[in-house]
């Protein structure tokens, strides 16, 4: 447990110094104001305020965003490691796998919810500047249930790319990697769940489509399936993960 | 110490080491040579449970690395051959993040990170970052992460790769001192160092050991014959054909000088036949300015070992 908090506190201080870090969050802290500006231009033209916390969590700005941003944050995680050679000063010292694993995890995560912060002060905005006193906002279910759905989200998006990183020493691999994993599962979740005729591909498409749990949760709608979903396939993935980097010592 | 029994490891296309056994003692400094890809760092990497072997057993101060690698792992201090570390990070950074993860006690953290600056020469660069460093202050930060936590055992990898001369020198001072305390084992391919520093000589090639002892031993082992130098001053196919007709001398060598003078190495049976050689000298009428009996070289002794095994797997 000491362990996991030293390698934490060094994960957390790398992802801080990386400068593609910042150039990240610049960018998704962009998209994150083009989706504001977004949702008020819908408000505009007569949305129900109720959708405001959907199109803030959900909007499509940001879920198509997320497959690039993720694996952004998450290529270095291994990859530099293995490539600079600190990965076997770390296996040669007395830790064990899965709290490297899991630091690289929980730090790589916390710099991903710091990417979200904007929302609390859009959020906000909305609260102070709701046009009258009938209209309620916020409906703090929803901003928890949002809330908690980006942290499931991200929890599986983060533990794909630090998988894909685990697997290689080129950070650009990892990336590509992740993009197409992630964009791969996303849409086709999003063309299943929305666009097929047939109703097991809906149905499935529902099931499993990021893009619908997201819009269910931050309409406040929380689903235990949803939420045993991302914690198992996080935790399989992290498993996996766990996995690559010891068999490469074999 | 290191207790190795048939330890195999195969990579994908290769066999990097085949069916090795050793053994160190506590207290030794022990060289490990051999020629590039021979599998010195493959077998330190076994060592240090970086990798894993195929086969045998590797014991590491009484414990078994596969079923305690972590007891193992807690009492190895290792320098990596390419001396990793993160660029972005200051030097007392660095090290007080090593220590901890190594398990030093808070308690005790200041002093022994203090240390180990003191005595591989950090303590004027404790703030620089590691980016910034030359090489040769990265090699000492490498090493002081290796000391950090006081291990028994000491696996250092090239530990003087990109040192100037005289940061070789106090590399080897410190590696003396560190013997005091410490088993260690060292790899490098610079020989002159081995012999300064080293009690045993473990030689290793094409995953084999091919030999293991002292280096005076390994000479003697190998050559029943002396190293003689003359230098003379002669024609040189004149001196040479009159140089063989001595019995139980070997010409290794024979480099013209300036002024007709010629450096002649050889081989020779007994330090004794040096007054022949010096009578023939006489007879020829040449000129002769030194003629020593001189120790082979750990370089000598190395290649021709290598080269024996070599030609014995053929």
């Amino acid at each position: 447990m000491k362990i996991f908090w030293c390698l934490l506190k060094k994960e957390l201080r790398t992802c801080f110094l990386s400068p593609i870090a910042f150039v990240v969050m610049f960018f998704f802290w962009v998209l994150m104001g083009g989706n504001f500006v977004w949702l008020l231009y819908q408000l505009a033209n007569g949305a129900p305020i109720l959708t405001a916390t959907q199109l803030l969590f959900g909007g499509p700005f940001i879920s198509f965003s997320l497959p690039i941003v993720i694996p952004l944050i998450t290529m270095r995680l291994f990859a530099e490691e293995r490539k600079m050679g600190t990965l076997e000063a770390l296996l040669t010292t007395p830790l064990k796998i899965p709290a490297l694993v899991l630091s690289k995890f929980f730090g790589a995560l916390f710099f991903y919810l710091v990417l979200w912060l904007p929302i609390f002060v859009f959020a906000f905005i909305l609260a102070k500047f709701s046009p009258s006193a009938e209209i309620v906002f916020p409906d703090w279910g929803a901003l928890f249930a949002g809330s908690l759905g980006v942290i499931l989200v991200g929890s599986l998006y983060v533990s794909i790319g630090l998988l894909m990183s685990s697997l290689t020493a080129n950070q650009i691999v990892a990336a590509i990697a992740g993009f197409a994993v992630l964009f791969c599962t996303f849409l086709a979740g999003v063309f299943l769940a929305y666009t097929t005729a047939n109703p097991v591909g809906r149905m499935l498409g529902h099931y499993f489509s990021s893009y619908t749990h997201m819009y269910d949760l931050a309409r406040g709608i929380v689903n235990t399936h949803v939420i045993i979903f991302y914690l198992s396939c996080t935790a399989w993935v992290l498993f996996a993960a766990i996995r690559v980097i010891e068999s490469k010592r074999l | 110490m290191i207790k190795v029994s048939n330890v195999t490891k195969k990579y994908p296309a290769r066999l990097a080491v085949n069916d090795i056994s050793f053994e160190v003692a506590r207290g030794e400094i022990v060289g490990f040579l051999g020629p590039n890809g021979a599998g010195k760092t493959t077998t330190m990497r076994m060592l240090t449970g970086y990798l894993e072997a195929n086969a045998g057993e590797i014991e590491v101060a009484g414990f078994n690395l596969y079923t305690h690698s972590e007891e193992v792992r807690r009492r190895i201090g290792y320098l990596p051959e390419s001396c990793p570390l993160y660029p972005e990070m200051r030097v007392d950074e660095y090290l007080w993040f090593r220590a901890e993860l190594k398990g030093v006690s808070l308690a005790t953290r200041r002093a022994k990170v203090n240390d180990v600056k003191e005595r591989c020469g950090l303590t004027d660069v404790g703030k620089r970052i590691i980016g910034q460093l030359s090489k040769g202050y990265r090699q000492r930060v490498g090493l002081a992460d290796a000391l950090v936590h006081d291990p028994e055992l000491l696996i250092l990898d090239e530990p003087t790769v990109g040192l100037d001369p005289y940061q070789i020198r106090q590399v080897r001072e410190l590696i003396r001192q560190l013997a005091e305390q410490h088993t260690i084992l060292l790899s490098t391919h610079i020989l002159p160092e081995v012999e300064a520093v080293c009690e045993r000589i473990l030689i290793i090639t094409d995953g084999k050991i091919v030999a293991s002892d002292t280096s005076e031993n390994l000479h003697r082992m190998l050559h029943s014959t002396v190293l003689l130098e003359m230098e003379i001053q002669a024609e040189k196919e004149e001196a040479l054909a009159a140089l063989k007709t001595i019995q139980g001398i070997h010409i290794r060598e024979c480099n013209t000088l300036v002024g007709g003078w010629l450096w002649i190495e050889m081989d020779a049976e007994s330090p004794t036949l040096r007054v022949e050689l010096f009578n023939l000298a006489v007879a020829k009428g040449w000129s002769l300015r030194a003629l020593t009996e001189k120790e082979y070289s750990l370089e000598d002794t190395f290649v021709e070992i290598t080269q024996r095994a070599k030609e014995q797997s053929l």
